[in-house]
């Protein structure tokens, strides 16, 4: 380090501190164990007054690294802002006060934490250093758009409205996608009363005129490289051709293909022309060209027709779709709506279980279908039985009995399945993934093998992870846009199955988030959920045994192999959640604000008492997401603490170097409680696998403890959820238990 | 006086709960400056009352600290608590937005520390709480309210309470000289977010919300659930406190109705459902429904609660509840499904509530379209004012999220093309 | 009887549209029920509202027309005032039992029917109806033994009836009636022309 570090200590003495605690002690604290060349009391150091005493002494005084001895971390966030310097705060009010009892008895071991959280967080301060940009940065502001269906167009045209140029690459050999082969479209605005023509041929002639879309038809995706703000793509066309363009971000819009209804031997599709899926009905309708919609078999107007809802869906049975598709219930409205407008007198039996039109929208549209005449029946389809006259056998629900109807024409509502490319991650945590128990077998390929849509030249596989059934979706439901490819995001149903209009609103999402990932690639700032962290991981190469941990484990697949084999980091695609630190067996990566040793030295930083004392110490590494604010909360309620233990936010569990959990065990701390979010199928972490690694990584600790000659139950992982507020306390407490009853670590020095 | 630093280049955001959020975080943290207007004393809005989410039964809390360490880490973003848009005047790219903005009595000095809470004695209903449950006249609206500053309530100003919340603040946070203030700012696109409330049940005289004791909401529901809520978690009955051994979910409780609200809300489906795993295996539950409609991926979470032994389905509008002994609901209605007439006594019975938009069509301070329903549409008639989330539809959080997300982008347009930067 | 080409098709549908006072309203009702649980005679009925109202879209002719489940119907309104689709349910019952009486699929001795044609001859004689005649009618409807048993049995509300006025005896001579009977006739047979007029042969 260049710069000669200048490091200022402020012990803020309100909120009752400064009447708990002997606050000239935890100066003393700070500028003897914990090196601090200046330490300041004040009396309310998140007033104008006392942030001007900080800022003065980083301008004035040239402070580089400052100690902040007050509140939790996530309070007074606004006032205590300094990005200029290293800046770390020591949890005096949530941390030690709020959690433990005000008595005399008390006060000594209230004391000794509150010093310890000072010397941690000088320890802290003292092995960081400011994050600033790498210099990696590229801004480059076109967004590809893949899929030139109505979500792909629509993202291109917002894109476009928005100042961003566009590529737009298309598979086939016009724009429009499955909508182009649509009769009509559901009504987009109120009253929602009729279906009406679709926008798609005005859609496709505006993005001809638009001098910012680039449209590539007849073009897939060879090679996707690079990283937000410095993509890379070469495009093949069908007739052999190869160009190359970069892009800042990526638009997936790859759409849905409809359920086969060969699947559906019992509704007689592959026995009658006369039974079509939803699909094919549109294009009945529109070859009707404004007449009566004709039967296929044998071009007899058709006067009557069933529509069998849920076919194929929400069904537990083998190869049929366990979810429902969202729009078939109004798509089934719309088109008996078609034979109502084109085939005058046409009767027209929507056979449902659950009608589902949700919203107002839905709902409307829904009465204008009865309004229309169109029959509902809350019955369930057994049989379709072909013939010149179909029957169709269902149990009417109502009614209670079963029965049947003859009509003309049968219509299965079939869903929509995702036009994703391969899982990534089907052999390790998609439906190619072992039990439980079971070692996942790395060769695993899905049934159907999908050629890759975007063919990324990421270490971890060429698509876009999947969440559930093939659909490139995010697991959170505050944050439908989270991707697990930074600066690629999945809009339309190959997201989730959904209309034309949610579409369109998922592709304006979809955009807006492509954008954003562009222009903060350019600044080096980080994707969400770190938004605007300058923080990066940086790698000594000289340590490295290309042992690949942190290339796989990387919840993001945000690091390559170069042709040496080493990791290669990608700045713009990392998510700054330290997985991979916390895989490197070696200890060669860190953040300049965090790293093995901010940590590692906040541990080694405690001051542990010998063994007779009787005051052991409990380390408590806590996810900053969830476990610490849980603990911020019990500390409002006055949940008391057990006063042996110290708590170090991490920012992922994933993070968690097990070198930690050595150290601190070889230091003497008597037991380690590590808290992260929920893994697993529902998975609640925030950098979606770091949970599950750490807890993977952990199962590994009983080998070291038995090395060391200690119990098992001295380390402990626990999911701990932000509502935790009784819970995650009383874990503390319990570890507290556990060595009371176990002893002290013989480790004391 | 508050000041705000806006220009035709500025985004107003009306509304902070997740839709608001979500819609001023996405476009600060693409750049641009955003000004954040909230009613409450604190964002987060509806969201922070619910204990969980469907389907995957996580805490919205979660999502709210990450939202709110974005909020508190932006520098583009300004919140501006307590206060209400009265008026916008201007076209798009250029308007003016009057905004007032109603006494907190505590200013930023305020460490939340918590002492005026204790100090002061008056207490009031929670109206974080539905009412169920007191709060005191100087109080943090909950424990994650953001910002983390207490508010004292306009009823006790003038009284010696609030001279003791202002003896009592160590740090002078309290300001009972504080007064109502209308501000005026520019801003170049507005993103109107201003969500939801649950449909007035009393309105439901059949149910007699208003009579019985027992008969409650899905909103309260949600409070009664949550450990932090009223009960501490425990699912007790409003008349004698006793835990609650059979359940009643009523379905449309004003939803689909032309009596009330015309559209489907949506969400109340599997929101009950979610309150279904509310409580323990031998609670005996009932879903009084006319469609379930659990769309897309959410069928797998309709498949699960299915199996749950304890809880039945009813095809069935409930027609009417009366009082049974020992103030238990009965409920009278028909099981549509093969015609059976039932009279069911429930511990409790839990309306689901419809979405009634919170966009006030009589007095909506700009002419924009607004539907039947009393959703904002998504007109090009409406200039640079963009609905998102609920102010568009009955929509669920993720997909307000999503319809928030895009409605920032149709604001970054507007603001691009002001700032000239496009070409 | 119905065949499966008449099964959930329209043509029912079609026939309660133009022969039943309100009938287009049918096609509207989603099912919920809440009119069936509404209705205090409900559980007297052998097909309650919403259900009649799937019968027909399931083309169940002769089951709804010879249904005795409309006649049931007190006109309390509760269905109108709940139905969340605002059918007017009661209007519908009504229209229904009239086209079914018109058909003369009406079940045999159905109360209800019978007590309607009673009012409405008794009616038709003076344009008044006679309050007295009109429940002797009634008493004796099922022949002269069991009239004298029910008169009997009513015997104490007959007399509080006429102490309190609400009933004159002498009303058996013949009664009041409207100015000229003759002249109503004519309107109610014209009204009838338009009404039979309006009907649409659907058998």
């Amino acid at each position: 380090m260049a710069e000669e570090k200048k490091m200022a200590g402020f012990v803020c003495t309100g909120c009752g501190i400064g009447e708990r605690l002997d606050a000239g002690q935890l100066e003393t604290t700070a500028t003897r164990d914990g090196k601090m060349n200046t330490c300041v009391q004040h009396e309310m150091l998140c007033s104008k007054e006392g942030v001007q005493v900080i800022r003065d002494t980083i301008d004035n005084d040239g402070a580089t690294h400052i100690m902040i001895a007050a509140c939790s971390r996530r309070a007074k966030v606004e006032a205590f802002h300094f990005p200029e310097v290293a800046m770390t705060r020591a949890n005096l009010r949530e941390g030690v006060i709020w959690v433990r009892p005000d008595t005399d008895e008390n006060k000594e071991t209230t004391q000794e934490m509150a010093d310890d959280y000072i010397r941690m967080a000088c320890a802290e301060a003292k092995f960081s250093t400011k994050p600033t940009k790498s210099g990696e940065q590229e801004l480059d502001k076109t967004i590809m758009v893949v899929g030139g269906g109505i979500t792909g167009m629509t993202a291109a045209m917002e894109a476009a409205a928005a100042g961003y140029p566009v590529h737009l690459v298309e598979k086939g050999g016009a724009l429009g996608g499955r909508i182009a082969e649509y009769y009509k479209v559901l009504p987009t605005r109120s009253p929602y009363a009729a279906p009406q023509e679709s926008s798609i041929a005005e859609m496709a002639a505006a993005i001809e005129a638009d001098d910012k879309i680039a449209v590539h038809l007849n073009s897939t995706l060879a090679q996707t490289s690079g990283a937000p703000g410095r993509f890379s793509v070469d495009v093949a066309t069908e007739s052999g051709s190869t160009s190359n363009f970069t892009c800042g971000a990526i638009v997936q819009a790859t759409g849905f293909t409809p359920y086969d209804a060969n699947k559906l031997p019992e509704f007689g599709y592959d026995k009658s022309a006369d039974v079509v899926t939803n699909h094919e009905l549109e294009a009945l309708a529109k070859a009707a060209n404004g007449g009566p919609i004709k039967r296929p078999s044998d071009g007899k107007e058709i006067t009557s027709v069933a529509f069998v809802q849920n076919a194929g869906q929400c069904s537990d049975e083998e190869g049929k779709l366990a979810y429902f598709s969202g729009v078939t219930d109004l798509v089934s409205i719309k088109q008996a709506m078609y034979f109502k407008e084109l085939n005058g007198d046409c009767d027209t039996t929507v056979l449902f279980n659950n009608l589902r039109t949700p919203g107002a929208a839905g709902e409307d549209f829904y009465r204008a279908g009865q309004e229309a005449m169109v029959l509902f029946s809350k019955g369930i389809v057994s049989e379709v039985v072909p013939g010149d006259s179909l029957t169709v056998k269902f149990k009417d629900l109502i009614l209670n009995e079963d029965t049947e109807m003859d009509c003309d024409l049968v219509v299965l509502a079939v869903g929509m399945e995702p036009n994703s490319g391969p899982d990534p991650y089907y052999a390790t945590e998609g439906e190619g993934a072992p039990e439980p128990g079971e070692e996942a077998n790395p060769n695993a390929v899905p049934e159907i093998s999908v050629d890759s849509i975007l063919n990324l030249d990421y270490r971890q596989g060429t698509d876009l992870p999947q969440l559930k059934y093939g659909f490139n979706d995010s697991h959170f439901i505050c944050f439908p846009y989270e991707t697990r490819r930074t600066g690629i995001y999945a809009a339309g149903p190959v997201r989730r199955p959904m209309d034309i209009q949610q579409a369109r609103d998922d592709a304006a999402g979809a955009t807006m988030k492509a954008i954003q990932a562009a222009e903060n690639a350019g600044k080096g700032m980080a994707a969400h959920p770190r938004a605007g962290d300058l923080s990066y991981p940086s790698f000594r190469k000289e340590g490295c045994t290309q042992c690949k941990r942190c290339t796989v484990e990387c919840p993001f697949g945000a690091i390559n192999e170069d042709e040496k084999r080493y990791p290669l980091f990608n700045e713009a695609r990392c998510r700054r959640c330290g997985t991979c630190m916390g895989a490197c067996p070696v200890r060669v990566i860190s953040f300049e604000n965090y790293s093995i040793d901010t940590v590692g030295q906040q541990i080694k930083n405690v001051e542990i008492p010998e063994e007779w004392d009787e005051k052991p110490r409990i380390l408590v590494l806590a996810c900053e997401n969830d476990a610490y604010p849980a603990l911020d909360q019990a500390a409002m309620n006055g949940v008391e603490i057990n006063p042996w233990a110290r708590v170090i936010p991490v920012r992922c569990l994933g993070s968690v170097s097990l070198s930690w959990i050595t150290d601190s065990l070889n230091n003497g701390y008597d037991g380690i409680v590590l808290m992260g979010c929920q893994r697993g199928e529902d998975y609640q972490c925030h950098f979606v696998r770091g949970s599950a690694m750490a807890n993977e990584r952990m199962s590994k600790v009983g080998d070291t403890l038995q090395t060391l000659n200690l119990e098992p139950e001295r380390v402990v992982v626990h999911e701990v959820a932000i509502t935790d507020i009784e819970r995650a306390p009383k874990l503390i407490n319990d570890m507290a238990e556990t060595v009371e009853k176990i002893g002290m670590s013989p480790f004391k020095f | 006086m508050t000041e705000v630093i806006a220009t035709n280049e500025t985004i107003l955001v009306v509304g902070g709960g997740i839709s608001g959020m979500t819609a001023a975080l996405e476009a600060a943290e693409t750049g641009k400056k955003v000004v954040l207007v909230e009613k409450r004393p604190y964002v987060g809005g509806r969201v922070t009352q619910l204990y969980k989410y469907f389907p995957k039964l996580c805490h919205p809390t979660c999502g709210l600290e990450i939202n709110q360490r974005r909020a508190k880490m932006n520098p583009n973003l300004t919140i501006i608590t307590m206060a209400e848009v009265t008026d916008i005047k201007g076209e798009a790219g250029n308007y003016t937005a009057t905004v007032k903005i109603a006494p907190r009595y505590i200013n930023d000095n305020c460490t939340g520390c918590g002492d005026c809470g204790k100090a002061v004695e008056a207490e009031f209903d929670d109206e974080y709480n539905y009412g169920m449950g007191k709060r005191k006249g100087a109080y943090l609206p909950h424990r994650m309210a953001m910002p983390q500053q207490y508010v004292i309530d306009p009823a006790i100003i003038g009284t010696d309470d609030a001279q003791k919340a202002k003896d009592v603040c160590k740090v002078n946070a309290v300001d009972l000289d504080m007064q109502e203030e209308t501000i005026e700012f520019n801003a170049g696109a507005v993103v109107w977010a201003t969500g939801w409330q649950p449909y007035d049940a009393n309105k439901i005289q059949p149910y007699g919300y208003d009579r019985f004791e027992n008969v409650i909401t899905s909103v309260e529901f949600e409070r009664l659930a949550d450990p932090t809520g009223p009960t501490g978690g425990k699912i007790l009955r409003p008349s004698d406190g006793k835990e609650v051994k059979n359940v009643a979910f009523i379905q449309c409780a004003g939803s689909r109705d032309k009596n009330h609200l015309l559209h489907c809300s949506r969400i109340c489906c599997m929101a009950s459902l979610k309150q279904c795993t509310y409580p323990a295996d031998d609670v005996d539950i009932s879903v009084y429904y006319i469609d379930i409609r659990a769309i897309d991926r959410f069928e797998d979470f309709y498949q699960k609660v299915k199996a749950q032994e304890n809880v039945s389905f009813i095809k069935s509008k409930v027609a009417s509840i009366v009082k049974g002994e020992d103030d238990s609901p009965v409920l009278h209605g028909v099981d549509t499904e093969g015609y059976n007439r039932y009279a069911n006594q429930h511990d409790l019975v839990v309306l689901a509530v419809g979405m009634e938009p919170s966009v006030d069509k009589e007095s909506f301070p700009v002419d924009i379209v607004i539907n039947e329903e009393g959703f904002i549409e998504p007109a090009s008639e409406n200039g640079g004012i963009f609905a998102a989330g609920c102010s568009s539809d009955a929509l669920d959080v993720n997909r307000a999220v999503q319809h928030a997300t895009g409605a920032a982008l149709r604001a970054v347009q507007v603001i691009n093309r002001v700032a000239g930067t496009e070409g | 009887m119905s065949t499966n080409s008449q099964k959930y098709r329209n043509s029912f549908l079609k026939e309660v549209e133009a022969n039943v006072e309100e009938g287009e309203w049918v096609k509207m009702c989603m099912q919920c029920g809440v009119c069936a649980g509404s209705c205090p005679l409900g559980k007297h009925w052998d097909h309650p509202p919403q259900e009649i109202f799937m019968m027909i879209r399931a083309g169940k002719r002769d089951e709804v027309l010879t249904s005795d489940s409309m006649w049931m119907c007190t006109s309390c309104y509760n269905c109108i005032a709940r139905c969340p689709r605002g059918l007017p349910i009661t209007h519908i019952m009504h229209g229904l039992a009239v086209y079914s009486k018109r058909l003369g699929l009406m079940p045999d001795n159905q109360p209800t029917a019978e007590f309607g044609q009673i009012f409405w001859d008794n009616l038709m004689k003076k344009g008044r109806v006679n309050e007295l005649k009109m429940g002797l009618s009634m008493y004796f409807k099922d022949g002269f033994s069991q009239g004298i048993k029910n008169a009997m049995a009513n015997q104490k509300l007959g007399q509080n009836m006429m102490k309190a006025k609400r009933m004159n005896a002498m009303e058996i001579m013949g009664g009041h009636g409207v100015k000229s009977p003759g002249d109503l006739a004519k309107i109610i047979k014209k009204a009838q022309e338009i009404e039979d007029g309006n009907i649409q042969d659907f058998s």
